[in-house]
């Protein structure tokens, strides 16, 4: 009973961190209708970049976002130009075998330039712990939590009430009508892909002091990221963010409970019955193309 | 005057060309013996895998240094085993356009079996120096070689050393200890787990109070399971760890003040690999690591043979990488060191007169690489009790071999764990 508050902390925390994954995902879903399958190698690219800048030029993880936020905007437009452009309107087969083979280029792109070692950070606060009662916690997980939750309010709000926001959500409703009415749909894709990497960018310089960077890195954290993303349902923002406190309390409570192994059995139990009952996701409007935000 | 040059040149080639291809012995080399090596060189096992192919590399060069393999030089096909499927197709590609008879590799469990049955299909020599997958050698495939301990050796050597070093320097007998079990859930974890679970039980009557797995690759966060270990307060540890999942639990178990006697593990991955040391540095002190030799090893307490070869296997090591052979290079090195001996015995690959070599092969313990030594049962697995291992200890960054004593001069510390501050 007394290990109640700390399985509530541990399931907010890994929450958070999932959630930033996973509304990068949704929000390319939502808007472009492309599963990114590359997704967790532009995290794995994050936690890079907070690593050599950590190395070479001592530069603290949470400073690193800084320069990251223009430095992912930018990779996600070339990576659009070069990959997505040519296949946004191809059928689903051509877009996954794309987004696979940037997955499995990027990857060994990484491997060819940074081996395959497993790569550590240790900034001074790397192993410092708050406690509070009976709970304790890492100081770099209460930052990557506070910061996931800031970056992920931040882009709901520019969703929601931005000029720009209303534009990419009016794309996503009618790709016909917005263009109809002088929208640049193309225009659009590349600022909504951008963003999708922006958010998975800064999710990876976030993990960076918590666990060790490598050219698969992003696999560890990404197929969680697609069930929080089917689970909240796809395209949708808030969904995402539940869905992403659902699977962490799945994955928390159902490895207390019922063991470790039973863990993935439990919330892969749960993604298939929501597929089942509920296709559009927990909280996606059935047959609704909209972002829900 | 051109002309002058161009002799000087070709006759220069000439001498290179020469150098390369003689043994420092003397001996000419009659031409390559071409073997095929299979690795995961790309992919999430990628890491341990080119510590392998870096291992094999190295032993490669000192035998063809000693006059290589059957009188020739020994080269290698490479392949990629980035996992099951292609450790297969990259198997019969090695053999079927290679022309290789003999296919050594492939570090890990979960693609050892996937390349042996391959290599098997083809009536090719498989030659494991790296898995434990207890199973590997249970098929009765008579082609299929293992050079390194098997799972249920990793388990029977960590009971030992609980049983009988820890237990007296606890001051209790070995029944009285309560052990849990944490293990990732490939067939090597689980290999190692339930021989170890089985020879705490039934030999030395240890109490069990948690047998858990748990999958290495999407685990991110052991709070749940250190929770419920904390509660049942364990004496002993038991992980077997394959990655960054040793870096995490140890983190978390700091976090959660998680206080157990001894943590224990088997294997060149997780506490074994020197990613541990490099991502906690001396917060990472106390666990031990059932693996080959390290810092602290006496050359002296091998036979003169195993001195010879394992001394000059560390200084290349060192000259190549400025570092102590790693895990990963020495089971490489080991079981390609015992591959040349089969291969000067044997004068062929033809698979029954190799095997027949292999089978005669009888070295005690302390004659190889490793300090091992070689009795092949059968089944084609090397004797659990001639591949001498060892237990390692994180002590300041580094992992020092501590155990058995008589091999090093090294003493395991921190017996039974103190407060996590007080292990510095």
């Amino acid at each position: 009973m007394h290990d109640i508050p700390q399985l509530l902390i541990s399931t907010v925390l890994l929450g958070g961190i999932y959630a930033l994954i996973a509304v990068g995902l949704t929000l390319i879903f939502g808007i472009m209708r492309v599963v990114n399958f590359a997704h967790g190698e532009f995290l794995m690219l994050g936690m890079y970049l907070a690593f050599w800048a950590f190395t070479l030029i001592a530069m603290d993880p949470y400073l690193v976002l800084l320069p990251a936020i223009p430095l992912f905007f930018l990779a996600g437009l070339a990576t659009y130009a070069l990959v997505m452009r040519g296949v946004i309107h191809a059928s689903h087969n051509v877009q996954i075998f794309t987004t696979v083979g940037l997955s499995l280029a990027l990857q060994n792109v990484a491997l060819v330039l940074w081996t395959g070692d497993f790569r550590f950070i240790r900034p001074w606060y790397y192993s410092t712990v708050v406690r509070l009662g009976d709970t304790a916690f890492n100081v770099s997980q209460i930052a990557a939590f506070a910061v996931a939750m800031a970056f992920t309010a931040a882009l709901f709000a520019f969703m929601r009430w931005s000029y720009t926001g209303r534009v990419m959500r009016a794309t996503a409703q009618d790709r016909e009508a917005a263009s109809l009415m002088g929208i640049d749909a193309d225009r659009v894709y590349a600022f909504t892909w951008a963003i999708g990497i922006v958010c998975v960018g800064i999710a990876g310089v976030l993990l960076a002091p918590l666990y060790p960077v490598y050219p698969t890195a992003g696999l560890q954290f990404v197929l969680l990221a697609y069930v929080v993303v089917v689970l909240g349902g796809l395209g949708d923002m808030v969904g995402a963010l539940l869905g992403s406190l659902i699977v962490a309390a799945v994955e928390v409570v159902g490895s207390y409970v019922f063991g470790t192994a039973w863990k993935e059995v439990l919330y892969f139990l749960l993604f298939i019955a929501i597929l089942l009952i509920r296709p559009a996701g927990l909280f996606g409007q059935r047959g609704a193309e909209s972002l829900g935000v | 005057m051109r002309h002058w040059k161009a002799t000087l040149v070709v006759s220069a080639l000439v001498a290179l060309a020469g150098l390369a291809v003689t043994s420092s012995q003397g001996q000419p080399l009659q031409g390559e013996y071409k073997i095929g090596v299979l690795e995961p060189l790309t992919g999430p096992l990628a890491f341990e895998g080119k510590r392998h192919l870096e291992g094999y590399e190295i032993m490669r060069d000192m035998i063809n240094e000693r006059g290589g393999v059957m009188g020739k030089k020994l080269v290698f096909a490479v392949g990629d085993a980035t996992d099951p499927t292609a450790a297969a197709s990259e198997a019969t590609r090695l053999i079927t356009r290679e022309g290789v008879k003999i296919i050594t590799g492939t570090y890990s469990s979960t693609l050892c079996g996937a390349a042996s049955e391959a290599t098997s299909r083809q009536n090719a020599i498989y030659w494991e120096t790296s898995c434990v997958d207890p199973r590997f050698t249970r098929r009765g495939l008579k082609n299929v070689f293992r050079t390194e301990i098997d799972g249920t050796g990793f388990g029977w050597y960590n009971i030992e050393f609980i049983a009988k070093h820890l237990a007296p320097r606890f001051n209790l007998k070995p029944n009285q200890l309560k052990v849990a079990f944490l293990s990732e859930d490939s067939s090597y974890g689980q290999g190692v787990t339930e021989a170890a679970r089985q020879r705490a039980k039934q030999e030395f009557g240890m109490s069990e109070v948690a047998a858990e797995y748990y999958a290495f690759a999407t685990t991110n966060d052991f709070t749940p399971i250190i929770l419920k270990l904390k509660a049942l307060n364990p004496d002993i540890v038991h992980h077997i760890a394959r990655g960054n999942d040793a870096v995490i639990f140890w983190r978390q178990s700091r976090e959660q003040n998680f206080l157990f006697k001894a943590l224990v593990h088997a294997g060149a991955t997780g506490y074994g690999s020197p990613d541990f040391g490099k991502a906690l540095g001396a917060d990472g002190n106390a666990p031990f690591a059932l693996l080959e030799p390290g810092p602290g090893f006496r050359l002296e307490a091998l036979r003169p043979e195993g001195q010879r070869v394992e001394k000059a296997f560390r200084d290349i090591v060192q000259q190549k990488t400025g570092s102590y052979p790693l895990g990963g290079h020495q089971l490489a090195a080991g079981g390609l060191w015992l591959l040349k001996l089969v291969l000067d015995q044997a004068r062929t690959d033809d698979l029954d007169k190799f095997r027949a070599a292999v089978m005669a092969l009888d070295l005690p313990v302390g004659s190889s690489v490793n300090g091992w030594g070689v009795k092949f049962a059968e089944n084609g697995q090397n004797s659990n009790e001639r591949v001498q291992h060892y237990m390692l200890q994180w002590q300041g960054g580094q992992l020092v071999t501590v155990w058995p004593e008589e091999f090093t001069t090294n003493r395991a510390k921190w017996i039974p764990l103190g407060a996590w501050d007080q292990r510095k």
